[in-house]
């Protein structure tokens, strides 16, 4: 199976709108939730925040990868949201972003080994220098898919 | 130079694999020759084998989990944060290669 497999037009948002963290991971959260990948929002987005304060997820060129391991979680699943503001973040480089990848893991994935590697190859991609530039010049999700294939 | 090394992170969802492509990255466009074994939930991948790792000039573990080093006995081990990588994967090898060369 291809990295692209797992990219889902109903949790993805090229045209997000969100001030600051909190309403960015809440609204892809809500996404996640509208599409089936978390069953309760509250709960999801609270296990999000625990694996923020363990470390930074703000990966430099303005990309961000929160990932919340979760009993909320039904199947694994990524949102993918990009805002025109920049948005406060802990990154690496110290820089804002304005791209965030939101990884939906199930706490118990004993059964989500293929998904899980999709989404451990697509992580994979967002190291490289070739992808990123790519991903700055996606306009829509058909780009997106282009830029991880 | 022949490179080998382990990428860890506590989640072991995607920094472990970020890192890795990071550091391959940097090490090829320094002329090095690499192989990164990652070691996140799904498990070993990309497993370094005794060959590998006899081969190698030198081993970078960046990992923030306890990684058994058992396998590198005799060679240069170079233990990091996976932070390192993820702030500078290319100031990682340039040290490497420094710390070898003194």
């Amino acid at each position: 199976m291809a990295v692209k497999a797992i990219l889902d037009k109903e949790v993805i948002d090229l045209d997000m709108v969100a001030e600051d963290k909190e309403s960015a991971i809440r609204f892809l959260s809500e996404l996640l939730y509208k599409a089936g990948y978390v069953s309760d929002i509250d709960g999801f987005v609270k296990d999000v925040f625990v694996r923020e304060s363990e470390g930074i997820t703000g990966i430099g060129n303005h990309v961000a990868i929160p990932h919340g391991k979760s009993d909320f979680v039904k199947k694994v699943g990524i949102a993918i949201g990009k805002t025109k503001n920049m948005i406060t973040w802990e990154s690496y480089d110290e820089q804002p972003v304005h791209y965030i990848f939101l990884f939906a893991v199930p706490s118990d994935n004993e059964n989500a080994t293929v998904h899980l590697k999709l989404l451990s190859e697509l992580a994979g991609k967002l190291g490289n220098e070739q992808t990123m530039e790519k991903l700055e010049a996606c306009k829509n999700f058909s780009d997106l898919t282009k830029a991880f294939e | 130079m022949k490179i080998v090394g382990i990428t860890a992170c506590i989640a072991g969802i995607a920094h472990t694999y970020i890192a890795k492509e990071k550091l391959e990255g940097a090490a090829r466009e320094m002329g090095d020759e690499i192989k990164i074994e990652t070691q996140g939930s799904i498990g070993i991948e990309n497993a370094l084998t005794p060959e590998d790792i006899a081969e190698a000039d030198v081993v970078i573990i960046a990992a923030d989990i306890g990684i058994t080093k058992d396998r590198f006995k005799g060679k240069p081990v170079i233990e990091i944060p996976i932070s390192l990588v993820m702030k500078s994967a290319k100031g990682v090898i340039k040290k490497t290669h420094e710390k070898l060369e003194r």
